[in-house]
């Protein structure tokens, strides 16, 4: 009954997203000159007063200060600003050193010697400094500590299978733990540590990773990655399990220590007067209180109580014409990708049959209108969600400053318009249909039968036209306006005489163990709805998972010319190369449509009192607050503007 | 009495055993991936997860789990928490989180006991008149418009005519006040309905009818008599709502971003906090089932009629 309610609601939703998909995209204004950008902008600073504390917020409990074996979401945030890695963004995303002076790898990017800075010491929760001093060891610490499984270090993939010798480490003692290596005993090999796994202190200031593979991407890795920070283990190993639950069992090297930390309802950062660069810190204080909906926030803004809010965009509407109409300020980006995993393995023998055809694949890939999908998240510019990548735009560059995005031939891909020709949709289908069916309508090798989704959805298909497809998604309400809107623009533009689109949704509240998400789990579904994220500036972050074998290779396609070309990738000895023989594999996949890029998961605005582009431009990590400048008064739509064409010019002037 | 007591007390073991060894048995029916995140899902592999799950001893047969449990709990080691707030140690999260949600429940009960028998007696005195009319408007109110409705009202609204902060501060009284009432509204309507239920009912009484041609005056009647008879049932409440001042309010607590115990349980559970979920349900089973329990013993003080026996 619930269900049905809700997709009687959905059902409207979506004709109205069928609509304004169709509407078209917002002007975004006229250029601005880049040095007449740079004066204004400049007036603009001047113009200002400045705070030295901020207030903002958070809405997710951040449930521990364990940056090791905490999910990123909840942690990430604060433990950028107290923390420091050995290299930072400036504030035009080009690394400089942190904790390290200086750095230098060899030719195929396999070692990387990090020289530390000297002098410096892990301070406490009251800002005063502690006897450890900061050095090499305290990185290599760091990894021995997320090598030890009984530390539960999360999200640990990436980083312990690019560390020399950290996976053997991992598992050898793991093995050890659950008894399988009974002729081993544990404080042996872990003594063993500096002998088995790449990363060393060669004297007190110098750190040495050696990895398993070339990473030219290693720096964005270590400003994405919490897993590559310092620790300071005998402190750490003293606290044991107590390490990192609240601030005071914490210690600190970054620009702000944790001066106050009452769970669920505010954290207060301090500027830590011992810090390298403490020259460059501009706000002494930020106060994180817990908000944890967007209404009270948005209402603290307005009342003076907060200095930076999130405005969805059913918001927007309303506060346009309204007091707060100019400061509304577009979200940047996003590198998340929403996309359409169709299962190459599925129960259902008609879309099984259907999905191994390229041809059947594009109808579905110019089916898909992407604006339509945007407008659910984004209903005034929908156009700035559109993605046809996997990777996202704007988050990988070559040695020449190109967008990955805009390689060629994964260029076709980006600047294709695939809604643009809804008539190719069926003339795809139309195409499949007469490689894969009889005269008569009947699928060639498909015979009526069960369709066992369960626990999702059982149903019967005939073996006939048209084709069933299951779409299977969660039972939350946007979800289900999004399955309503893929079925309204399938059935559309293919027409319901050749694809019926039902649609299942798991009501398990496990939806990757009960549906897939992980090639261990189950395969119950045709098509789904999912997310990846470029997470550092390197394709394989994603690219390298979603082989044939590839750990994430939910669809299960079987791809070997993409596989070949991740191959070369891997192997290519200059970036450059590298990124060259990715974009051919993406260009690849994509182009065959085996699985369907929509939208990013860029949504909403914010108003502020920040002013941008003043803190380090971290792509991949957190906001970091080193820098920030918060002003007196918040921040117009036409300031942001300036203050970003002049920041675009400066940029394209230092690089 | 005494002998009664202790039956009572052995029964109420009996009962908190049984549903604690229910909620422990079914939390180890949940899927395993239940215990992660669904990025953790997505970036770690099968392996690397059931390595975690061992290391916290989750894999390991639910009767060893269980005896496990039972001999901390009785060195009084409650466990830490596992996936709300990793590694965080229960006694100190309960030791956070419950005098904030007990500071403002004491004071909403207060406020719920004074002003919803206010309200009854006013009912009652002016019954049929404006002041019933009033008292039974606020009641269906209360009851029949979706409590999100007029708790958003107060916050967003009665917050901004009066000047008073949207969220809770500890060290800001005057942030206090619209969570107290918010969180008093439902009780001021339960004791008023209730009171004034009993006292009408009363009012038909012999002894009642006997005092009034005795003279008395009808204010004194309903003072003497009719409260302090229609008062007895109510009572028994008072030791439940008195210990479910630490259970919290999940709505009200998160509107006023207060760091409290309200919606503990709820996310406790979604997350599958083994840990938490059965330390926090051994709580309210102890809590609940003690309610009743000292409600029936406070029965028999307010009416010495009363006598507790089998």
């Amino acid at each position: 009954m619930k269900n049905t309610f809700k997709r009687a609601l959905a059902m409207m939703l979506v004709l109205c997203m069928l609509l304004v998909g169709f509407a078209g995209c917002k002007d975004n204004g006229g250029e601005i000159n880049p040095e007449q950008a740079i004066k204004d902008a400049e007036k603009i600073l001047a113009s200002k007063e400045y705070r030295d504390t901020y207030k903002t917020y958070f809405s997710t409990s951040y449930s521990s200060l364990n940056y090791f074996s905490t999910s990123y979401a909840t942690v990430r945030e604060i433990v950028s600003n107290c923390i420091d890695g050995l290299v930072e963004p400036d504030i035009y995303g080009n690394y400089v050193g942190s904790m390290a002076e200086s750095w230098e790898h060899n030719a195929d990017y396999t070692v990387w010697t990090f020289k530390i800075r000297q002098g410096l010491k892990w301070i406490d929760h009251t800002g005063a400094e502690t006897e450890y001093a900061l050095t090499a060891q305290d990185f290599v610490d760091g990894i021995k500590y997320i090598g030890d499984p009984l530390n539960g270090a999360y999200s640990l993939r990436v980083v312990r299978n690019l560390i020399k010798g950290l996976y053997d480490y991992y598992w050898g003692l793991d093995d050890i733990d659950c008894g399988i290596d009974t002729t081993t005993k544990r404080e042996d090999l872990e003594a063993r540590f500096s002998e088995i796994v790449g990363v060393k202190a060669l004297d007190d200031y110098t750190v040495e990773y050696t990895l398993e593979s070339g990473a030219p991407y290693f720096l964005s890795l270590i400003e994405s990655s919490m897993l590559l920070l310092p620790i300071e283990y005998d402190y750490a190993m003293a606290l044991g399990e107590d390490f990192g639950v609240d601030n005071t069992k914490m210690l600190y090297c970054g620009a702000y220590y944790v001066s106050e930390f009452k769970r669920d309802k505010l954290i207060k950062l301090t500027a830590n007067e011992k810090y390298w660069d403490a020259a460059n810190v501009s706000l002494k204080t930020v106060e994180y209180q817990m908000i944890p909906d967007g209404t009270t926030s948005l209402e603290m803004f307005q009342r003076g109580e907060l200095d930076y809010t999130s405005v969805e965009s059913e918001a927007y509407q309303s506060l346009q014409s309204g007091e707060w109409g100019d400061n509304l300020i577009p979200n940047e980006f996003s590198f998340s990708t929403n996309y359409l995993w169709l299962d190459f393995k599925g129960a259902n023998p008609e879309f099984n049959t259907f999905v191994q055809n390229q041809n059947f694949r594009l109808a579905l890939q110019h089916a898909v209108n992407r604006a339509s999908f945007g407008a659910l998240r984004e209903p005034v510019d929908p156009s700035r969600l559109i993605r046809n990548t996997i990777n996202a735009e704007g988050a990988i560059f070559n040695s020449q400053g190109v967008d990955y995005t805009q390689l060629a031939p994964l260029a076709d891909v980006t600047n294709a318009d695939y809604s643009a020709d809804p008539e190719a949709a069926r003339k795809y289908m139309e195409a499949a249909i007469a490689e894969l069916c009889n005269a008569d309508g009947t699928i060639k090798g498909v015979t009526a039968g069960d369709v066992d989704y369960l626990p999702v959805i059982k149903t019967k298909v005939d073996g006939k036209l048209p084709v069933t497809l299951i779409y299977v998604g969660t039972d939350d309400e946007s979800e289900i306006i999004m399955a309503q809107l893929f079925e309204a623009m399938v059935e559309q533009a293919i027409g319901q005489d050749y694809i019926d689109v039902e649609l299942a949704f798991d009501t398990s509240g496990d939806f990757y163990g009960t549906v897939g998400g992980s090639v261990d789990g189950p395969f119950n579904y045709d098509i789904y709805w999912d997310s990846l994220s470029t997470g550092y500036a390197d394709p394989s972050g994603i690219l390298g998972r979603i082989t044939t074998e590839g750990v994430e290779n939910v669809g299960s396609y079987t791809v070997p010319e993409y596989d070949a070309l991740i191959e070369k990738a891997l192997a290519a000895t200059t970036f450059d190369e590298r990124l060259q023989y990715f974009a051919e594999a993406e260009a690849f996949l994509l182009k065959g449509a085996y699985m369907i890029p929509v939208i990013s998961s860029l949504r909403g605005y914010h108003m502020s009192y920040e002013i941008p582009f003043t803190s380090p431009r971290c792509l991949y990590g957190n906001v970091r607050f080193k820098g920030l400048k918060v002003a007196t008064e918040a921040l117009t739509l036409d300031e942001y503007k300036i203050l970003e064409a002049a920041w675009e010019a400066n940029k394209n002037a230092k690089n | 009495m005494t002998k009664y007591i202790l039956k009572r007390l052995l029964r109420s073991l009996i009962t908190i055993a049984i549903v604690f060894v229910v909620v422990f048995m079914l939390l180890r029916f949940m899927p395993l991936n239940g215990y992660f995140p669904d990025e953790m899902i997505k970036e770690t592999d099968e392996q690397t997860r059931m390595a975690y799950l061992r290391n916290l001893g989750l894999l390991d047969h639910p009767i060893v789990q269980l005896g496990r449990f039972v001999k901390n709990l009785f060195k009084g080691d409650l466990g830490r928490s596992i996936t709300v707030y990793p590694k965080v140690p229960i006694t100190t999260l309960l030791a956070e989180k419950i005098p904030v949600t007990a500071f403002l429940g004491f004071w909403s009960m207060l406020l719920g006991i004074v002003a919803g028998l206010a309200m009854g007696l006013m009912m009652v005195r002016f019954r049929d008149r404006a002041g019933d009319t009033l008292g039974n408007g606020y009641i269906m109110i209360i009851r029949a418009v979706p409590s999100l409705l007029y708790l958003f009202f107060i916050q967003v609204q009665i917050s901004k005519w009066f000047n008073l902060p949207m969220v809770y501060y500890d060290d800001k009284p005057l942030s206090w006040l619209l969570p107290i009432i918010s969180l008093a509204l439902s009780s001021i309507a339960w004791y008023a309905l209730w009171l004034r239920r009993f006292m009408v009912d009363e009012e038909n009484q012999d002894y009642v009818k006997f005092a009034t041609v005795k003279g008395l005056s009808k204010s004194a009647v309903l003072k003497k008599h009719i409260f302090r008879n229609a008062i007895i049932p109510l009572s028994a409440y008072l030791p439940a709502d008195l210990l479910n001042i630490i259970s919290g309010s999940l709505v009200i607590e998160t509107l006023y971003a207060i760091p409290g115990t309200g919606g503990l349980l709820t996310t406790a559970i979604k997350q599958q906090d083994n840990n938490l979920v059965q330390i926090l349900v051994l709580m309210y089973a102890v809590m609940s089932i003690l309610g009743v329990f000292l409600g029936d013993i406070l029965l028999t003080f307010v009416d010495p009629r009363i006598k507790l026996a089998d």
